[in-house]
């Protein structure tokens, strides 16, 4: 699922460090869909994820004469994503576990859906993005990176900052615990039957 | 690496490789890239980077090395004058 191949991506990079704005944009065209849609899923705030991809992409132009020639530009950019949702996780005053425990004191479970709930707009992918974002942070993001973003596990490793070892382990539970929501859920068996059709 | 997959494992595997992409607005998205461009342009480029490395390079060791050098040449002048004073006094 790399967008870049490889040679593209050095001259990007190279274009990165000397400065030229359309070695920036081929890098932005490529990249920015991707690392906001894992921004997005990782917070399930688009606000949040927009302000987060902003200091993301600054950061790279901040950073883009220090860059080696070889960097991995989709790594890079998903690490520093990574690193800032989870900075902003470590600084905000209310955890993401218990906001399921707060809405529960409401009457009304769900009283309203959310944005990105309304850009889902089919109900076999609501049901998938929220089998999703029922599984803890780290093994969200495993998923998302492997799975949905295309990346290697070595790379994915590199971006969680794990050993590769423990990457594979994480990504074996990761994958169990969506497998088991999404057997509790019709989600699978209408993907079977939207893929039969 | 690989990783066994069963087939609802794949069944997973394609469900999450299917999911919709996402994109800031459009207004957003050019915003974001003028920042970034004025940014990238307000960095300086290497070779601007080299004449500021040769600036700190010259403050940091050729200034002092020249003012040693005058103050050595200095100093042994000096000293060959006293050595002069003392030489045409010491001989009468």
């Amino acid at each position: 699922m790399t967008p870049v191949d490889r040679d593209a991506e050095r001259a990007i990079v190279a274009g990165l460090r000397a400065g030229d704005t359309g070695a920036f944009d081929k890098a932005y065209e490529a990249y920015r869909r991707r690392v906001f849609a894992f921004l997005l899923r990782m917070t399930r705030s688009r606000t949040l994820a927009e302000d987060l991809l902003d200091e993301t992409w600054l950061r790279l132009v901040r950073h883009a004469s220090k860059l080696f020639p070889d960097t991995r530009l989709g790594p890079w950019l998903f690490t520093v994503a990574r690193n800032l949702y989870w900075s902003y996780r470590r600084d905000s005053l209310v955890e993401e576990t218990s906001v399921p425990e707060l809405l529960s004191l409401w009457p009304s479970r769900s009283p309203w859906p959310s944005p990105f709930d309304l850009a889902a707009a089919g109900e076999l992918e609501r049901r998938i993005e929220r089998a999703l974002a029922s599984l803890s942070p780290h093994h969200r993001e495993v998923l998302l990176l492997v799975g949905h973003e295309g990346l290697t596990p070595a790379e994915a490793a590199v971006v969680c900052g794990i050993s590769p070892e423990a990457l594979r382990q994480r990504l074996s539970r990761a994958r169990a615990a969506l497998a088991q929501t999404l057997r509790e859920t019709p989600a699978v068996a209408a993907f079977k039957k939207g893929f039969a059709t | 690496m690989t990783v066994d997959f069963d087939a609802e494992q794949d069944d997973v595997r394609a469900t999450l490789a299917n999911l919709r992409g996402c994109d800031v607005s459009h207004h957003r998205a050019q915003q974001l890239r003028r920042r970034c461009h004025s940014v990238l342009q307000a960095e300086p480029s290497p070779m601007r980077s080299a004449w500021r490395t040769d600036q700190t390079s010259f403050r940091r060791f050729v200034l002092p090395a020249l003012g040693a050098a005058w103050c050595l040449a200095y100093l042994a002048e000096m000293i060959r004058c006293a050595a002069a004073i003392y030489a045409h006094f010491g001989t009468q």
